[in-house]
C-alpha cells in the first residue's frame, strides 16, 4: 500500500498555513485517498490501478492547494484585519472627532502660534487627549491579537486617515482651481500644507503614538512576522 | 454551461442536507452524497475539502478530529446551530428554482 501521506505531503508542500493546521490538511486528505483506494480494492480494482484512481481525483495539486489556501484563510485575514485594525483604528478617529468638537463647543479655542509667517493651530486639551485615545486603539488591537506593528498602526489611524484626505484634497483643488478661473499660488499651498500638516498630522500623529508605544510595552505581541500577515499571506499560495 | 455560483450552491446544500442527519468524514460524506443523488452528485477530493474549508470558515459546519472502532483518525463534521439556519432557506431557494424550471421547460414543450 503506498504511503498517502508521504505522497499528499510531496503534492502539497508548498501550502502556506500554520504547521499545524497544514499537518491537518495532509492528514485529512491522505485519509481520504486511502479510503478511496481501499473501497476500490475491494471492487477488484488492481493495485496499481486503484493508485491511479484514487490520486486522479485531483488533476492540479497547485490548484488544490491555492483553494485550501483560500479557503482556510479569505475570511480568516479578513475578519483579523477587521478586528486588530479597522475596528480599533475608526473607533479611535470618531472619539479623537467627537472629543475635538465637544472642546470647541465647550469654548476651547486653538491656541496660534506664529512660525515662519504661518500661523500653526494648537488644540492643546485635544492633544493631551490623543495619547490616552491612542493607547485605546492600541489596546483594543493587541486584545484581537494585533501585532506590534497593527496596534501601533490602530494608534495612530487618525493622523494617518487625516493625511491622506490633505494629500488628496490639494492635489484635486490645484486641479480644480484653475478649471474655475482661478491662480494657484503653490507658495500659499505649500505653506497651507506645512501649517496644517503640523497642527493637523503631525503633533497629534505623535500623541497618538506615544499611547500607542506606552500600551505596547504593556500588552504589546513581540514584533514577528505576524507583523506583515495582513498583507503578505494571500500572495503565498 | 451551469455557472459556479449554481455548482456551489448545489454542493453546499447536498453537504448541508446529508449532514442534518449526522456527523460524517470526508470520504463518508461525499460517498453518501453520490449513493443518495444516484451518482448525480459526485465530489472527488479536489472538490470537496476547498468547500468542507469555506463552509467551516463559514461556520456552517465544524469538523473535529475523532478515532474510529478500527483506530483509524478522521475528521467528522457535524452542521452547527448557523448551518441548521442556513439550510431551511437554501431548501426551499433551490425548490423554487427547480419548479420554475419545471414549469419552463413544460411551457416549452405544450
Amino acid at each position: 500500500m503506498p504511503d498517502w501521506q508521504k505522497l499528499v505531503r510531496e503534492r502539497l508542500s508548498g501550502l502556506a498555513l500554520d504547521p499545524r493546521e497544514k499537518e491537518e490538511v495532509r492528514a485529512e486528505l491522505a485519509a481520504h485517498l486511502e479510503e478511496s483506494y481501499e473501497a476500490l480494492l475491494k471492487e477488484n480494482v488492481p493495485e496499481q490501478a486503484a493508485v491511479c484512481a484514487a490520486l486522479f481525483q485531483v488533476t492540479d495539486w497547485r490548484d488544490l492547494q491555492r483553494r485550501i489556501f483560500d479557503a482556510k484563510k479569505k475570511g480568516h485575514i479578513m475578519t483579523k484585519r477587521l478586528h486588530q485594525l479597522w475596528i480599533p483604528g475608526f473607533l479611535t478617529m470618531g472619539l479623537s472627532i467627537v472629543f475635538l468638537v465637544t472642546l470647541q463647543k465647550l469654548g476651547f479655542n486653538a491656541r496660534i502660534v506664529s512660525w515662519r509667517d504661518s500661523d500653526i493651530f494648537f488644540y492643546a486639551p485635544w492633544l493631551v487627549s490623543l495619547p490616552f485615545l491612542g493607547a485605546l486603539g492600541a489596546y483594543i488591537s493587541s486584545r484581537a491579537g494585533g501585532s506590534r506593528g497593527t496596534a501601533l498602526l490602530a494608534s495612530i489611524f487618525p493622523a494617518l486617515a487625516l493625511t491622506l484626505t490633505f494629500l488628496l484634497m490639494f492635489p484635486i483643488d490645484m486641479i480644480i482651481e484653475p478649471i474655475i478661473g482661478r491662480q494657484v499660488d503653490f507658495k500659499i499651498v505649500a505653506a497651507a500644507l506645512l501649517k496644517d500638516g503640523i497642527g493637523w498630522m503631525l503633533f497629534p500623529g505623535v500623541a497618538l503614538l506615544v499611547g500607542g508605544f506606552f500600551v505596547q510595552l504593556f500588552f504589546g505581541h513581540p514584533l514577528s512576522s505576524r507583523d506583515t500577515t495582513i498583507g503578505s499571506e494571500t500572495t503565498h499560495a | 454551461m451551469i455557472g459556479s455560483g449554481i455548482k456551489r450552491g448545489t454542493a453546499e446544500l447536498a453537504v448541508l442536507s446529508v449532514l442534518q442527519d449526522g456527523p460524517l468524514h470526508g470520504y463518508e460524506l461525499a460517498r453518501r452524497i453520490e449513493q443518495q443523488t444516484n451518482g448525480a452528485l459526485r465530489f472527488t477530493l479536489a472538490a470537496l475539502y476547498p468547500m468542507l474549508y469555506r463552509m467551516e470558515q463559514q461556520r456552517w459546519i465544524r469538523g473535529t478530529w475523532e478515532t474510529s472502532a478500527n483506530g483509524r483518525r478522521r475528521r467528522c463534521y457535524r452542521l452547527t446551530p448557523a448551518g441548521k439556519k442556513k439550510l431551511s432557506p437554501l431548501q426551499r431557494e433551490w425548490a423554487e428554482l427547480f419548479r420554475a424550471l419545471q414549469r419552463l421547460t413544460k411551457a416549452a414543450h405544450a
